[in-house]
């Protein structure tokens, strides 16, 4: 869901940023801009319109949402799913695991991939290609699912955050990103700053990194929205329950929901609320990182145009 | 980035992943281990008499690992009286592993994979296991099936040999413990608006003929609506999966839901292509006259359940297929709220040309796998004889169900239990503070499956009751023999196997939906035929006579 709004957005930032300022507009311009403008708001309206409608859903009465007369607006106002979600124990358990998992992994990845793609970016730096090799052969070639496993379980790292934290830890697309902004730092900065007695660890901590901050927003963006939604490694490696993350409870809700066929009648109890529990819970587990996104969006636009437009 | 002069390394680079990887497999394929069937040294805690009708009990307390298939209805919890009086009742404690339901598959595959499974895997589907046999991973349980009194008994005495023959390997062996039915329990059915057909005068149908004619009379009355409008379209394999099982039970062939490419031909005493069949062609003919009268809406092979639902509820349909379950809690309960007066009844399976008969096979339930690392244990034997007493005794199914008599619930006679006081189970008293599943570990579908009829149907509302009832009086058609492939027939089955259905499930629809003529059912034969099916059936049918020869 996340994802989906902030590439509608970055896909409409370049062509307003566009916007001839000094003569005023030809008439074509300014049709072009009315046509664009009205697809535009049209798109917004796509996009927008699923995620009201899960909110009018998640507030709603169960007969009014089979009967399908729920759109933009709750109607027959319910508050008992809410109530038995956020009444079971587990799922604030859970909850407070995905918050821990984000935070732990994100701070992890974001440590060893500054430090990574920081190195990379320097041209003088011997078997730079064959550091890249490294990271790059991981996209294409992966062990496959056991052995990751077998390797994870013998480290001791299962049912622990490290599981998750340390085998995702470096994404080689944020790394190319990172690596690409680096890349395009005046080299006098740096210079300049050896000159006046920085240490290597001090230019990058120093000069490099506050400089950076838009990147770095936006890597922390990326990896926190792929950790807080990721839930496969959480399920391969923890082996109870009070150790998943909030999205794998949600997996196995929406499951014991929606697998009626052959599950039998234990589970059509919960098949009455069906759909409104996926809905509520969409809301609860989402609106963290909707509530984060405003404030790192500032950065977020320019920090991936500046590692897109590099060259 | 700088491609050139690249090559070389990344070509070391490469070879060194795969040499890296071939290390890995190899590892994989460990030693086997001797095996043998000298138990006498893995007797450590084992009864020494243990026959049909005694309590297990250990002779010192031992433990043993289970993958749980964790279910949100009633989260594993470890404070559950089940755990508790199972150890008090057994000497045995279990540690489970509770996984997802939702990927419960997945994690299986792939702990057996990396040869980190608990010792006990069940809720197991019966063909499941095929795919974990080459590697060695599974027990062989055939050949310890005599540590199992009770398994043993209930297979003797349900006459469920061929059932389990079914799921013999290319070995001759089987791995899987399946769960066992006395009888077979049909699931779905037509649920039809009683008041609907009363207000005209129509009387509910036994055969597909009286469907027909119900339906057409219906439409008669209301030109402007479909009289049937169905589910079970989205999310599964085939489209009115209901519709077509339980209609092509009553032409003796396997549709829908339980479709299979190959069909035992008894006369013939050889497998023939289900699909090519002249009951198959029944079949679609029924349903493609159905929607040619316009008596069934054509939307229901694409519609979601909730639209089928939606058209019944608002009238737009009176009849749709059902469980027990759909019929009292969604269908009966939604139409009291909207529509005064409704009533809505499922009917026993109507008849068709092969009489009042049920398709065979559907007596084995889910069942459990054995790690094979539980034969290097000493206490094998006794892991045996807990597994015989808790999943296939009376004392042992009864106890996994209904909890601990006077604590959970009170028994009146055969298959008649009543919950205690304060006690709910799915719903039965929305008021009481306890349920016997999330809070006492009972009726957990990881313990609880099949057993006898007395105690399959003691869990049954009154609707279910009449309509097994009704239905447990039909004869079962015989089950398929044996006809296991052999690992490489496997793979060239395996490729010509899902082209097939897939062709079939397409025609099949076509062929009822009116798009494509029934006159052109003999080029749809052809078009299977070169789709490899001869040569699919004569393969299955090498593998019966090979099995046939080999294991008498």
């Amino acid at each position: 869901m996340v994802n989906t709004v902030t590439s509608g957005r970055r896909a409409r930032r370049p062509g307003a940023a566009r916007r001839p300022s000094v003569t005023s507009p030809s008439r074509g311009y300014r049709v072009f801009q009315g046509v664009n403008g009205v697809v535009l708001t049209l798109v917004v309206l796509v996009t927008l319109y699923p995620f009201v409608n899960i909110i009018a859903r998640s507030f709603s009465g169960e007969r009014q949402i089979r009967s399908g007369e729920v759109t933009l607006w709750p109607k027959g106002f319910n508050l008992t799913t809410y109530e038995i979600v956020v009444s079971d124990p587990m799922f604030w358990r859970n909850y407070g695991n995905t918050v821990l998992y984000t935070a732990v992994s994100t701070a992890v990845a974001m440590v060893l991939t500054t430090c990574y793609a920081y190195v990379l970016s320097k041209k003088n730096l011997k078997g730079r290609g064959a550091l890249v090799g490294i990271a790059v052969f991981t996209m294409f070639f992966t062990g496959g699912l056991i052995p990751h496993y077998v390797l994870v379980t013998s480290l001791g790292l299962k049912n622990s955050v490290w599981a998750i934290a340390l085998p995702n830890a470096i994404s080689v697309f944020n790394l190319l990103v990172m690596k690409a902004f680096f890349e395009s730092l005046p080299t006098e900065l740096e210079e300049a700053a050896q000159i006046d007695g920085l240490s290597t660890y001090g230019i990058l901590l120093r000069i490099v990194l506050p400089l950076s901050k838009a990147v770095v927003a936006t890597m922390v963006l990326f990896y926190s929205v792929s950790f807080w939604n990721s839930w496969f490694s959480a399920f391969l490696y923890m082996d109870r329950t009070e150790l998943m993350p909030v999205t794998v409870y949600l997996r196995n809700l929406l499951a014991g929901a929606t697998g009626g066929t052959g599950a039998g009648a234990a589970t059509e109890q919960l098949t009455q609320v069906s759909a409104n529990i996926q809905a509520v819970t969409i809301v609860l587990t989402s609106l963290p990182i909707l509530c984060l996104y405003p404030f790192v969006q500032r950065y977020f636009v320019s920090g991936v145009m500046l590692g897109a437009v590099k060259g | 980035m700088n491609h050139n002069g690249r090559l070389s390394r990344r070509q070391i680079l490469a070879a060194a992943g795969f040499i890296g990887l071939a290390g890995l497999t190899a590892c994989g394929s460990g030693d086997d281990g001797d095996g043998g069937k000298d138990l006498s040294k893995k007797r450590n805690g084992a009864m020494k008499d243990y026959r049909v009708g005694d309590q297990f009990k250990a002779t010192e307390p031992l433990s043993f690992t289970l993958l749980h298939n964790d279910n949100p209805v009633y989260p594993m919890k470890d404070d559950w009286l089940f755990w508790k009086e199972l150890t008090r009742r057994t000497g045995v404690t279990l540690e489970a592993t509770p996984v997802p339901l939702s990927d419960y598959e997945k994690k299986r595959s792939l702990l057996i994979g990396a040869g980190d499974a608990p010792l006990l895997i069940p809720k197991t589907y019966p063909g499941a296991e095929t795919a974990f046999v080459s590697s060695g991973a599974v027990l062989p349980v055939s050949e310890y099936a005599h540590l199992m009194p009770h398994f043993q008994a209930k297979v003797k005495k349900w006459r469920l040999q061929p059932e389990v023959d079914s799921l013999r390997q290319s070995d001759g062996r089987y791995y899987l413990l399946p769960g066992l039915h006395e009888k077979v329990k049909a699931g779905y059915s037509l649920a039809l608006r009683t008041d609907v057909l009363e207000r005209h005068g129509l009387s509910l149908p036994t055969t597909w003929d009286e469907v027909y004619q119900v339906f057409k009379a219906l439409k008669e009355e209301y030109p402007d609506r479909y009289p049937f409008s169905d589910r079970w379209s989205t999310n599964t394999p085939f489209p009115v999966g209901a519709l077509f099982q339980y209609l092509g039970q009553a032409y003796g062939v396997r549709a829908g839901w339980s479709y299979l490419n190959t069909s035992w031909d008894a006369e013939a005493e050889k497998f023939v292509f289900t699909g090519a069949t002249d009951a198959y062609r029944q079949v679609v003919e029924y349903l493609h006259k159905l929607v040619a009268e316009k008596l069934m809406d054509p939307e229901s092979f694409t519609q979601t359940d909730d639209e089928a639902v939606k058209k019944l509820l608002a009238q737009k349909s009176f009849a749709i297929s059902a469980n027990p379950q759909e019929l009292v809690q969604n269908y009966r309960y939604n139409l009291g709220k909207q529509v005064e007066g409704a009533t809505v009844e499922m009917i026993p399976v109507p008849l068709g040309p092969a009489g009042p008969v049920v398709l065979g096979g559907s007596r084995l339930e889910n069942g459990m796998m054995i790690s094979s690392k539980a034969l290097d244990g000493d206490d094998f034997v006794a892991l045996m004889q807990f597994v015989d007493w808790l999943w296939y005794s009376d004392a042992g199914q009864e106890f996994c169900k209904w909890g601990v008599e006077n604590v959970t619930h009170t028994r009146s006679g055969p298959g008649a239990y009543e919950l205690k006081p304060g006690i709910s189970l799915m719903g039965s008293d929305p008021g009481a503070p306890k349920d016997l599943q999330k809070d006492f570990g009972f009726f957990n579908g990881v313990f609880t499956y099949g057993g006898s009829w007395a105690l399959v149907s003691s869990s049954f509302g009154p609707d279910e009751k009449e309509f097994q009832d009704a239905m447990a009086g039909r004869e079962q058609l015989p089950v398929d023999p044996p006809h296991p492939l052999r690992a490489e027939e496997q793979e060239r089955a395996t490729l010509w196997d899902t082209p097939l259905k897939d062709h079939v499930t397409q025609n099949t629809l076509r062929f009822a939906l009116g798009k494509r003529p029934l006159s052109e059912w003999d080029d749809y034969l052809a078009e299977l035929r070169a789709k490899n099916m001869d040569q699919f059936i004569d393969l299955h049918n090498q593998a019966h006579e090979r099995f046939r020869k080999e294991n008498g």
